[in-house]
């Protein structure tokens, strides 16, 4: 797990990446995560959990398919399944940006 | 998959229908190859991690199992063969085609292999092969299915060795019929293990052990003397000498304690299944009983032909001595002892078609005047000759019948074509001898001889070998007549 807290926002996101150890896609979400994060405003925080180390902590949010990427906070939860390559993507279900 | 069961009536309609997309956003991005990695629940009903593709996992497994796996793309292009595979058919380590797959196959193995890939593209299909690799042949079961990863279309083939199930099999049958042959077997089998323990024993045994020998050492329960072998091999040998690998044929056996076959013919050959080593051994034992039977006959009929040999010899020698006492020209004693000889052979000739059993009267007298029926048949009359009598009393009638015949053609009643004769049996209850009567009439005036020469000595003695036995001749002038005691000891009731 690592945390990850960046610039400041009044209303921060919280993000959870769920990964399965170095599979390709578990890397490369990890690598793309870094990459939107870096040019995205506001405050945010990411914790990344692998479930190949903690396979129980998947039932929190129904996890079925990684790499998943939660919306946490706000609320209400929001899920991106795949390896976040399409950028514009997640930014959308992240609403952020608007 | 790893979702907890969920009491959806809790749940707003909104949030049903966030979590319908979220199902089908999941379906998508597996679909879609968004995703390389699936929670599922195991056995235990834990979570964990199933790697879809490209990770170590997957991969592994593959590699792993022991079953022959290869994957194909749509244009049949190999994609991969797992480790199992390219050990079964001695494919090379990495970077294996198509090419290699095929070569490793024969012509046959090949068309059908290929055949089930085409087949296989809609559904499941299954085949068997026979692939020589070395100096084997594997027994190998192809099973084609449709393989869908992601959009593309392809092949899954596994390849199960199932040569140990095929030859398991294959011995199991032959196990079988083994087993038929010694059940179908008319000699007495007998299967026993290196201890010397029986393990099978067919139908026929029953004539030899009456109880159930499996699982008993066969020594004791069939115990065998070998009468012939003075006690230096012993049964027990026997079926050593076959357990550490020697056959023995053909030994007779003596089994004292049998209920029905005693006298059998015992042979022991080492049991080889499969290797060359030797697990145990085969018993047969051939029914002797009726063999022994016959030798014994034979035997017994030996001895009796020496006895009647030396009879016939002396019975010969005596006829010889006697004729030439009463002939006096060696012509007239080649016809005296020829004719005597031949009605000897002529008896003889009777028994030996009867096996030296009885015969009928009819018979020997037919057969001592054969010689003479020709022109004496209309003036021959028989009656009651059915009665039989055994061998000795058949030579010495034959000889008697031999010399009243001959007596009759050269001066008796058969000498003249008026002559008549007329031979008669009775048996009175209280006599113990069957009378023949030889009648003549019709003949010439008969005077009593002035001399006593063979044909009469023989006419009277003949029938003396018992005091019921013997023949009284007579001269009345009309005819010769002769009563022929057959003594009753020698009369075969029917």
């Amino acid at each position: 797990m690592q945390d990850q807290p960046t610039a400041a926002s009044p209303d921060p996101l919280k993000l959870v990446l769920y990964i399965a150890g170095q599979t390709p896609k578990s890397v490369a979400a990890i690598e793309n995560l870094e990459r939107i994060c870096a040019n995205m405003p506001g405050r945010y925080v990411v914790e990344v959990i692998d479930l190949k180390k903690t396979p129980q902590l998947a039932r929190e949010h129904n996890i079925v398919a990684i790499p998943t990427l939660v919306r946490q906070l706000p609320i209400p939860i929001r899920k991106i399944i795949g390896d976040l390559s399409d950028r514009e993507k997640v930014l959308v279900h992240l609403k952020v940006g608007e | 998959m790893a979702m907890d069961a969920l009491d959806y009536g809790d749940l707003s309609a909104e949030e049903l229908r966030h979590r319908l997309e979220e199902a089908e956003e999941t379906l998508r991005a597996i679909r879609e190859g968004e995703v390389d990695a699936l929670m599922v629940r195991n056995p235990r009903s834990e979570d964990e991690v199933f790697t879809l593709e490209g990770g170590s996992s997957y991969y592994a497994f593959m590699e792993a199992m022991d079953l022959g796996a290869a994957a194909f793309d749509e244009t049949d292009r190999l994609l991969y063969a797992n480790k199992a595979l390219r050990e079964l058919l001695h494919l090379p380590g990495e970077n294996v085609e198509i090419a290699h797959l095929s070569a490793a196959l024969d012509e046959e193995a090949r068309l059908l292999v290929y055949g089930l890939m085409r087949d296989a593209r809609d559904a499941k299909k299954t085949s068997e092969i026979r692939v020589l690799v070395g100096n084997d042949e594997l027994h190998v079961l192809v099973t084609a299915a449709p393989l869908h990863v992601g959009g593309n279309r392809g092949l899954a083939v596994t390849f199960t060795d199932i040569t140990a199930k095929v030859r398991a099999a294959a011995a199991e049958a032959s196990e079988r019929a083994a087993h038929s042959i010694i059940a179908s077997a008319n000699e007495a089998v007998v299967v026993c293990d290196v201890n010397g323990v029986v393990t099978h024993a067919n139908a026929a045994v029953a004539s030899i052990y009456s109880g159930n020998p499996i699982g008993r050492v066969f020594g004791e329960v069939i115990p065998l003397t070998l009468p012939d072998t003075t006690g230096l091999l012993q049964a027990g040998d026997i079926i050593a000498l076959a357990i550490a690998g020697t056959s023995v044929q053909g030994i007779e056996a003596l089994a004292p304690e049998a209920p029905r076959v005693r006298d059998v013919l015992l042979s022991a050959a080492p049991l080889r299944v499969g290797s060359d080593k030797v697990s145990g051994c085969v018993i047969t034992m051939v029914d002797l009983s009726q063999r022994k039977a016959a030798e014994k006959q034979q035997l017994l009929l030996m001895g009796e032909l020496d006895h009647r040999v030396k009879n016939t010899l002396a019975l010969v020698l005596s006829i010889c001595k006697r004729t030439a006492s009463t002939e006096e020209t060696v012509s007239g004693f080649q016809v005296a002892f020829s004719g005597r000889i031949q009605a000897l052979a002529a008896t003889h000739n009777l028994l030996a078609d009867r096996s030296w059993s009885s015969i009928s009267i009819a018979e020997v007298v037919n057969a001592e005047l054969d010689p003479f029926v020709g022109s004496a048949q209309a003036r021959l009359s028989v009656e009651g000759l059915e009665a039989l009598v055994m061998p000795r009393a058949a030579i010495a009638l034959g000889l008697v019948i031999h010399e009243l015949a001959t007596n009759a053609v050269k001066y008796g009643a058969l000498s003249q074509e008026s002559g008549r004769v007329n031979v008669t049996v009775s048996k009175s209850a209280d006599e113990p001898f069957l009378s023949v009567d030889w009648v003549e009439s019709g003949g010439p005036l008969v005077q009593q001889p002035t001399r006593r020469g063979f044909g009469q000595t023989v006419i009277t003695r003949s029938l003396q070998y018992s005091p019921n036995g013997g023949a009284q001749i007579d001269y009345p002038a009309e005819g010769v007549r002769c009563r022929i005691r057959i003594p009753e000891e020698d009369l075969v009731r029917a």
